[in-house]
């Protein structure tokens, strides 16, 4: 009777737990979703919670700024990125995966990821100074490639491993070239790993600030440096930017739960076997 | 040439355009006195910016900084993040759900964060210390002493899901029969956590803890949306100090100089780290 009643207490504090768990995270959301919907003369007023919901920030938000223009960019500026990504990533993934002598290069890919990006933003911010590309969205997209292209190769791995080889010697005894049967054979078998290593570098490079930053101006400029730029506004523009940082977030949640369960074989990349 | 070279072309033909080159120009660009304002006129000085950065009180400041930022961060999401996924794996109902829900603030563009957080915590208009100040505790999030630890609290916000994530992945794929062997022998729930749950998980944990701690010594978007490096230079961390000197200062050869000291010491962390963690030998 002890030993249960000992259970029933440690799954209740157990419970409490992850219920507080959630309710720190959900209540930032809920904030910043309550403070898009104010009416922006009670903006940042933190004992109102009884208010008309007003649609103004979000026009304000939609018609009259610069914000669908950041969107575009940041779009616009991710998928590029990724599709380079893939087209890079995707062939070598797969020789990483299949051909003996590339230890090292795997361990090269992982250095390349672990860059800290304050060591490649001096050197590419000059050659892109002198090739007059800074606040254009290639500068931006040269930049992001460098943390995106070996996330999407690590991640690639890792499918590729899973991918039995009888798959590819068959195709070959049936009489396709190497690189027809890793392209018409392996690469459609992989389909969800590069659709999962696609939206993972998209979300990276839809949220980097640090490159963007410094690299763009008002023509290439993205969303999150967009956000950042409402920071010196104070009170009433607190409702434009919870609209801003709506846009920003909702669809990145939307994104990354379609990719959740291939997470951790990404980012595990065949490195980590359990 | 075969097929594998020819497969991996594209990739070393971006990244030695995009990484390897770049990393060339910043060693060099370390020797140089090379400043935006006087871009005409770059002079090789050697290893003075080295003797620069390594005396210049900020940057040991900075160093100093991130290492504790990242060092507390790390370990409270690693505990965080430790206990909830065991307390997860338990829930008969609704894991799933609460899976996703825990997850969602590691996708989230950090930026954001650092402003959520910037107006919930502020101390004129922001609500947790208007309802703090209810209950009679009045404290200044960003203020001297704080401001450090509050970005660490945001950090832990963010990226404890990052943790949880890896951990529920390591638990899930534990053999079962350890755990059913305990159970028979009587071993209570502590004894079963530490000398076989945590022992198996050794792997994850490190590799958990690399990658945080990694990531962790980039913070930047935190301390711009909220401190700038302010009180002071009291949040001032490692990146928001290249980043000053480099582009508000414009001395691009101390701040090369900066980023390469800053690589060598990550490069000696992870080492360590990997030695410090092998597994031991049981005799």
């Amino acid at each position: 009777m002890i030993v249960s009643f000992e259970n029933r207490l440690s799954r209740f504090l157990g419970t409490t737990a992850i219920f507080i768990a959630i309710i720190l995270v959900l209540f930032p959301f809920l904030w910043i979703f309550l403070e898009s919907i104010k009416p922006p003369s009670l903006g940042g007023r933190p004992d109102i919670w009884r208010f008309e919901p007003s649609w103004e920030n979000w026009h304000e938000i939609v018609f009259n700024s610069n914000v669908p223009l950041n969107i575009l960019n940041s779009f616009f500026i991710a998928l590029i990125t990724v599709v380079i990504s893939l087209i890079c990533g995707a062939p070598a993934a797969y020789a990483f995966s299949r051909f003996r002598g590339f230890q090292g290069a795997r361990y090269s890919i992982l250095a390349a990821e672990m860059m800290p990006p304050a060591i490649l933003i001096l050197p590419l911010f000059l050659l892109l100074y002198k090739l007059e590309l800074i606040d254009s969205r290639v500068g931006v997209i040269t930049a992001h490639l460098t943390f995106v292209v070996p996330v999407v190769a690590w991640f690639l791995i890792g499918f590729f491993d899973e991918v039995p080889k009888d798959l590819e010697d068959q195709a070959m005894i049936d009489g396709y070239t190497r690189f027809q049967a890793f392209y018409k054979v392996i690469l459609p078998a992989v389909r969800p790993g590069l659709a999962a290593a696609g939206i993972f570098g998209f979300v990276l490079s839809w949220n980097d600030l640090f490159y963007s930053l410094l690299l763009t101006g008002a023509e290439s400029r993205t969303l999150p440096v967009a956000i950042a730029g409402f920071w010196t506004f104070r009170g009433i523009e607190l409702g434009k930017m919870a609209v801003a940082i709506l846009i920003a977030v909702i669809p990145v949640l939307i994104l990354s739960y379609s990719i959740q369960k291939h997470l951790i074989r990404g980012i595990g990349g065949s490195g980590v076997k359990y | 040439m075969h097929i594998k070279y020819k497969l991996i072309l594209p990739l070393v033909f971006l990244l030695s355009g995009i990484m390897l080159y770049p990393f060339i120009f910043s060693l060099w660009l370390s020797l140089q006195d090379y400043r935006l304002t006087r871009i005409n006129d770059v002079q090789f000085v050697g290893f003075e910016n080295f003797g620069f950065i390594a005396t210049d009180q900020s940057f040991l400041n900075a160093m100093g900084n991130t290492i504790s930022f990242v060092a507390s961060a790390v370990i409270i999401e690693l505990i965080f993040g430790l206990s909830l996924a065991l307390l997860i794996q338990k829930l008969l109902i609704f894991r799933g759900f609460v899976r996703s829900i825990l997850l969602a603030p590691m996708f989230i563009t950090p930026i954001a964060v650092g402003l959520m957080f910037r107006f919930l915590l502020n101390s004129e208009i922001g609500i947790i210390p208007f309802y703090l100040l209810r209950f009679g505790v009045s404290l200044d999030w960003f203020g001297p002493e704080l401001a450090l630890f509050s970005i660490v609290l945001i950090d832990v916000w963010q990226w404890t899901p990052f943790m949880l994530l890896m951990f529920l992945a390591g638990l899930e794929a534990l053999p079962k029969t350890p755990f059913e062997a305990a159970r028979v022998d009587g071993a209570g729930r502590w004894l079963t956590f530490s000398s076989i749950t945590l022992p198996m998980l050794r792997p994850v944990i490190v590799v958990a803890l690399i990658i945080r701690a990694l990531d962790a010594f980039k913070v930047f978007e935190y301390v711009f949306a909220i401190t700038r490096g302010g009180p002071g230079n009291s949040t001032e961390t490692i990146m928001y100090y290249i980043y000053q000197t480099g582009f508000r200062f414009f001395r691009m050869g101390e701040a090369a100089a900066a980023s390469i000291l800053l690589i060598i010491f990550i490069l000696v962390f992870v080492i360590l780290i990997v030695y410090l963690s092998r597994p031991k030998v049981i005799k």
